[in-house]
């Protein structure tokens, strides 16, 4: 019942200029003289009610059919309607960064967000205790870094990789950490063996009767050397030792305070061949 | 004990629940979780903190990283060789190994 009504006013509204100019034309014109004599903004046929029978708002909300999603606009006229709007201005600011940035080490290369299966896979195998036992601490010191740093890379490449939400090479990027961890693994095994080796030799080293562990003077005397010391002078071996032990002061001074970290440094660097 | 009967399914719900993390309702008390990362100092009965600088985490980087050639792997081509320890008991790990080296290479200090 409440849609006849509009549909009965537009019927009419249809109808009314055609029968107006029935007149002078036959009825086979009547469609495309009403469709002309139509206004050019309203459709010819509208289901909905005239604005002046909508019902009041059902409440006091003043933002009621504003919506910037389809896009409304206002409710009322504003001073600035018919004014362009103003746009934002392109600007970009620019930013500088350091090309040497040590941050960048946390990537392989500046243009590549993630290494592919195929690089991640091009890897050796890790280290052994056996080779590791050959190396110097400063050696093994900065291999250990090394280690840190490439398993930095692969941690971001993991990260990178959650966030696209990428399955591929995983398993590539976890089998090159796997690797390096057992390369770590075994410079940590190769420390500790020489520490204990290093606690053991210095008790050792108390009954030695060629070391002189007191601090003063020579820490080493070959016993060929105090052999031919005594010969020479008929002494008794701690006398012989004195002339050695000034040379060996003139050449080296640091020969001075035996530290056990200095003894296990130094001697860890200088039997270090390289593999 | 035969295969299904209940102790066994126990057994294995122990098991799975051996690999979860434990949390404070899987212990007695004073269970501490923590992080895995340690104090850096101790709490004051004022609900402050001081910070203990020998506890605190100092990274000693090496300063020839740059120009350190070795790589976290060994290429496949290179078999793992076995070492002679043949004269010394504890192989490896004896001290007359050590020592020996030592007088042969240092020495001095």
């Amino acid at each position: 019942m409440a849609a006849s009504a509009p549909i009965r006013s537009s019927i009419g509204r249809v109808l009314q200029p055609a029968t107006r100019c029935s007149a002078s034309t036959s009825s086979l014109n009547l469609p495309l003289r009403a469709s002309l004599s139509c206004p050019p903004n309203t459709s010819s046929f509208s289901t909905s009610a005239p604005l002046g029978e909508r019902r009041p708002t059902r409440d006091n909300n003043r933002l009621r059919g504003l919506s910037s999603i389809y896009r409304s606009g206002t409710k009322g006229r504003m001073a600035v309607d018919g004014f362009p709007t103003p746009r934002p201005a392109d600007y970009k600011p620019k930013l500088t960064t350091d090309p040497n940035h040590g941050l960048w080490d946390f990537f392989y290369a500046k243009d590549k967000a993630l290494p592919t299966p195929e690089e991640d896979s091009q890897h050796g195998r890790a280290w052994t205790v056996e080779e590791l036992r050959h190396k110097s601490w400063e050696d093994l010191h900065a291999l250990w870094w090394v280690c840190v740093k490439e398993r930095n890379r692969i941690a971001t490449a993991t990260r990178e990789r959650q966030r696209l939400k990428l399955v591929v090479g995983e398993d590539e990027s976890k089998t090159r950490n796997y690797e390096i961890w057992k390369t770590m693994k075994a410079i940590k095994h190769t420390l500790t063996e020489r520490y204990y080796a290093w606690e053991d030799a210095r008790e050792l080293a108390e009954k030695d009767p060629e070391i002189d562990l007191s601090g003063e003077g020579n820490p080493y005397t070959p016993r060929d050397y105090l052999e031919e010391e005594m010969e020479q002078l008929g002494h008794d071996s701690k006398a012989a030792a004195q002339p050695g032990e000034e040379k060996f002061m003139e050449e080296k001074s640091a020969a001075e305070s035996v530290d056990p970290s200095s003894l296990l440094k130094t001697e860890q660097t200088q039997s270090s061949p390289r593999v | 004990m035969p295969r299904g009967s209940k102790p066994r399914q126990v057994f294995q719900v122990a098991r799975s629940f051996r690999k979860l993390p434990l949390t404070t309702k899987d212990i007695n008390k004073g269970f501490y979780k923590g992080t895995g990362t340690g104090s850096m100092g101790r709490h004051t009965k004022f609900g402050g903190y001081v910070i203990d600088w020998q506890k605190v985490r100092t990274y000693v980087v090496p300063p020839s990283l740059d120009s350190f050639k070795l790589s976290p792997f060994v290429t496949r081509k290179v078999e793992p060789t076995r070492g002679e320890y043949s004269g010394f008991a504890k192989g490896p790990k004896s001290p007359e190994m050590y020592l020996e080296r030592w007088k042969e290479q240092n020495g001095l200090d």
